[in-house]
C-alpha cells in the first residue's frame, strides 16, 4: 500500500470516527431520553387495560388469554385478572409493597411469586405489565444509530445499576429518533446469553386528566423466546381506561369477590 | 405321633387326586405369596435405594434462604462449619456428601424440560457410582465444569448424546436470569421417578448458574452406619445446631420440594435450616408402598380364604368317607383327641408339603426373573425407580410365609375334625355313604 492510500485510509477513518463521536449522545442525554421513555408511558393515576396474551409453544396447542390489567402509579401497586379462558377466569396477580401474589380460585390459595417470574406460563414478565423504569434501574450506554426498516432509532445498551435486582441484567433498547418510542427491546443473563427479544410495533397515545398529559402505550408487545426459539408471545393491548379506579381495588379481597 | 403321621401319609397317598389338587392349591398360593413378597420387598428395596442414594441422605442438614420474603432458595450457606459440626456431633456417621439443589430449564436444539438439578462432587460420592448406571460416556467426567449427567429418558427427550451442548437457565437467588452451556457427559439408565425430574451437574457449576459462593451447599447428606439411629441423630443435631446458633425450622416430615409454598409465605428473611431424615424427603414414594403392601395383603387374603374352604371341604368329604372307619376306631378304643389330632396331622402334613413345594416353585421363579432381567412397563419404571424387576427373597419370608398358610390351613382343618372326633362310634360304624 503507498503511502497516500495509507494517508487517505487514515483520514477517512478520522472522518469516520469523529462523525459517531458527533453522533453519540452523551450520558445526561441519555438519562434523560430513559427516562422520558418511562415519563411518557407513567400515568401517575390510576390505569385500567384489557389485554390479550397470546402464547406459541413448541409442541403445544397455542393459547389465548384475556386479562384486566389495574395500576395505580402513584402506589406503586398492580393487578393482572384473567378473564378467559374459562379456565383461566378469576386466577390473578397481586403486587403490594414489591410483593408479587398469585391467586388461584379453584384451590383458593395466595402465593408469594418471584417478582421475575413468568406470567401464567407465558414468555411475559411482571415488568411487561407494570411502570416502565428504566432511568431507575439501568446505567445507559451509547451503541450508536442504527435502522430498524423504515425507522431510524439510537441503540442504547443498559446495565442493571449496582444494588438493584431485575430480571435481566443487560438489555438493548432501539428507541425511534422521531418518536422517541421503544421499538425492539433485547434482553440477555448474567451470563451474556441473548433470552427474550420485543417488539413494539404499535404505540398509541392517549390523554390523561390525572397527568395532563399524553400517555404512550404500546398497542402490541410480540416477545420472543431466545432460548427455546420456538415459544412466543404476543401482548395485545387494548381499551385502556385512565379515570380513576375504586379505592380497594388493590387488595386480596377484591380479587377474591371476582372468582365468587 | 409318629404313628398318626404315618396315618395321615398314607391317607393322603390313598386320596392322591385329592391331595394332589389341594396341595397344589396350597403350594400355589404360597409360590404366589413368596414371589409377591420377592416383588414388594424388591420395589420396596430398589426404591429406597435408589432414592436414599440419589435425593436424600439417611439424615439430611437443608434449609431455606431468603433474600426478600418472596424469593426463597434452597441453599445452607456457610456449611464448611455446619458440615464440621456435624463430624463432631455424630459418631454413628458411616460418611457424608453435601450436594446443591436447583430447579433450572435444560434447553437442546430440539426441546426444553423443566427440571431438578443436584450440584455433586462426583469423587466425593461413593452410594452415586454404586446406583447410576452408565450407558454412553463417563461419570468421571462430571469432575470437569460446565458438565451434565442426563438419564436416558431425558437425552432421548432433548435428543442429545454424549458430547452434545445443552443450556440450563434459571433465576438466580435475587431473581436476575442466568444461563450455563453444559456438556453431556453421561447418559445413564433409567431410574423411574429420579430420572424423571433429577439431572445432575458439578457442585462448582450449579453455584455458578444461581451467582452462590464457595461456602454455599444444598443439604448435608448423612448416612449412618445404621439406619435406626436415624431419630436419635436428628433430635441430636436439631439440639446441637440450635445451640451453635442456627435456626432451625420447625419439623415438617415432608420433601424439601414441597415447603416452598410455606416457606415463601412466612414474612422471615435469611438463613433456616431444616432437618429431615430420609423417609420425609421420599414421602412422596410412601403411599407407592403401602398400595403395594395393600394389594398383596388383599390378595392373599382372597386366596387364603379361597384355600382355607377348600381344604374344609375337602376334609368333610373325607370324614364323610370315613366314618365308618372313624366309629371303628373309636370302637376299638381310639380317644376322641386321637381322632382329632389324625384329621389335624393330615391337615399339617398336606399343608407343610404344599408349602414346601410352593415356596420352592416361588423361589424359583424369583431367581428366575432376576436372572432373565425382566423389563418393566415405563408407568410401573416410574414408581419402582427401576427398569429391571428385582425380586428380593429373603429366607425369613420365605419361612414365615410357609408357617403361615401351614398353621392357616392346620387351624382350619380344626372345624371338620373336631365335627369327626365328636361322633358317637355306634353311630359312626351305621353310617351309610
Amino acid at each position: 500500500m503507498s503511502l497516500k492510500n495509507v494517508l487517505s485510509a487514515a483520514v477517512l477513518a478520522a472522518a469516520l470516527l469523529s462523525a459517531q463521536a458527533a453522533l453519540a449522545m452523551e450520558p445526561a442525554a441519555m438519562v434523560k431520553l430513559l427516562s422520558t421513555i418511562d415519563d411518557r408511558q407513567r400515568n401517575g393515576g390510576d390505569y385500567k387495560a384489557l389485554a390479550y396474551m397470546e402464547q406459541k409453544e413448541k409442541d403445544k396447542t397455542d393459547t389465548v388469554r384475556e386479562a384486566f390489567i389495574y395500576r395505580r402509579d402513584a402506589d406503586d401497586k398492580l393487578m393482572i385478572l384473567f378473564s378467559r379462558p374459562k379456565a383461566e377466569a378469576g386466577k390473578g396477580y397481586l403486587r403490594l409493597d414489591k410483593n408479587l401474589w398469585s391467586y388461584d380460585p379453584n384451590v383458593g390459595k395466595w402465593e408469594r411469586r418471584t417478582e421475575r417470574e413468568r406470567i401464567a406460563g407465558t414468555d411475559s414478565r411482571r415488568a411487561d405489565f407494570d411502570q416502565s423504569r428504566l432511568a431507575e434501574e439501568y446505567d445507559p450506554t451509547f451503541e450508536g444509530e442504527a435502522k430498524l426498516g423504515k425507522y431510524a432509532a439510537n441503540l442504547l445498551t443498559l446495565k442493571a445499576k449496582q444494588g438493584v435486582d431485575v430480571a435481566y441484567p443487560v438489555i438493548k433498547l432501539w428507541v425511534d429518533k422521531d418518536s422517541t418510542n421503544i421499538l425492539k427491546r433485547e434482553e440477555y443473563a448474567l451470563s451474556g446469553r441473548k433470552m427474550r427479544t420485543l417488539l413494539y410495533p404499535r404505540w398509541k397515545k392517549l390523554f390523561s386528566e390525572s397527568k395532563g398529559a399524553d400517555v404512550w402505550f404500546p398497542e402490541e408487545i410480540r416477545i420472543y423466546d431466545e432460548v427455546e426459539k420456538a415459544n412466543s408471545t404476543t401482548i395485545l393491548i387494548k381499551s385502556i381506561d385512565l379515570r380513576s379506579l375504586e379505592a380497594n381495588l388493590f387488595t386480596k379481597a377484591w380479587l377474591e369477590s371476582k372468582s365468587r | 405321633m409318629l404313628q398318626l403321621f404315618l396315618i395321615a401319609f398314607r391317607n393322603l397317598g390313598t386320596h392322591r387326586r385329592r391331595t394332589l389338587l389341594l396341595g397344589g392349591a396350597i403350594a400355589g398360593v404360597t409360590a404366589l405369596l413368596v414371589i409377591l413378597m420377592g416383588l414388594s420387598t424388591g420395589m420396596e428395596e430398589t426404591m429406597l435405594r435408589s432414592a436414599t442414594t440419589l435425593s436424600t441422605g439417611h439424615v439430611n442438614v437443608g434449609g431455606f434462604y431468603k433474600v426478600s420474603a418472596g424469593q426463597a432458595a434452597p441453599i445452607v450457606t456457610g456449611y464448611p462449619k455446619i458440615l464440621e459440626q456435624v463430624r463432631k456431633d455424630v459418631p454413628e456417621l458411616d460418611f457424608i456428601v453435601h450436594r446443591g439443589r436447583g430447579y433450572a430449564k435444560v434447553v437442546s436444539e430440539a426441546g426444553s424440560m423443566q427440571l431438578g438439578v443436584g450440584g455433586i462432587d462426583v469423587a466425593s460420592e461413593p452410594g452415586f457410582r454404586q446406583v447410576i448406571q452408565v450407558r454412553e460416556g463417563t461419570l468421571d467426567g462430571l469432575a470437569e465444569p460446565n458438565t451434565v449427567l442426563l438419564f436416558e429418558k431425558q437425552a432421548k427427550r432433548l435428543e442429545v448424546k454424549v458430547g452434545d451442548t445443552v443450556t440450563m437457565a434459571a433465576p438466580t437467588m435475587r431473581g436476575t436470569s442466568n444461563t450455563v452451556d453444559l456438556r453431556v457427559v453421561a447418559i445413564a439408565a433409567n431410574i423411574g421417578l429420579m430420572s424423571d425430574f433429577n439431572v445432575y451437574v458439578p457442585a462448582g457449576t450449579l453455584r455458578s448458574l444461581y451467582q452462590l459462593r464457595e461456602d454455599t451447599t444444598g443439604a448435608i447428606y448423612l448416612y449412618l452406619k445404621d439406619v435406626k439411629q436415624v431419630p436419635e441423630v436428628q433430635a441430636r443435631l436439631r439440639k446441637t445446631l440450635t445451640e451453635a446458633g442456627h435456626e432451625v425450622m420447625d419439623n415438617d416430615p415432608r420433601a424439601f420440594f414441597f415447603k416452598f409454598e410455606v416457606v415463601n409465605r412466612e414474612a422471615w428473611t435469611g438463613q433456616k435450616l431444616d432437618l429431615t431424615n430420609w423417609e420425609d424427603e421420599i414421602s412422596f414414594i410412601n403411599w407407592t408402598l403401602t398400595a403395594l403392601k395393600g394389594l398383596t395383603g388383599i390378595l392373599i387374603f382372597v386366596l387364603l380364604i379361597i384355600i382355607c374352604v377348600g381344604i374344609m371341604n375337602t376334609l368333610w368329604i373325607a370324614i364323610r368317607e370315613r366314618t365308618r372307619e372313624i366309629g371303628t376306631l373309636r370302637a376299638i378304643g381310639m380317644q376322641r383327641t386321637r381322632v382329632l389330632a389324625m384329621f389335624v396331622f393330615e391337615a399339617l402334613t398336606l399343608g407343610f408339603l404344599g408349602t414346601l413345594t410352593g415356596a420352592l416353585v416361588g423361589l424359583g421363579v424369583c431367581l428366575a426373573v432376576n436372572a432373565a432381567g425382566v423389563s418393566v412397563p415405563e408407568v410401573v419404571a416410574v414408581f419402582i425407580m427401576s427398569e429391571k424387576l428385582n425380586l428380593a427373597v429373603h429366607p425369613n419370608s420365605v419361612v414365615g410365609a410357609m408357617l403361615f398358610i401351614t398353621a392357616c390351613t392346620t387351624a382350619i382343618s380344626l372345624i371338620p375334625s373336631f365335627l369327626a372326633a365328636r361322633l358317637k362310634p355306634v353311630t359312626a360304624m351305621h353310617h351309610i355313604g
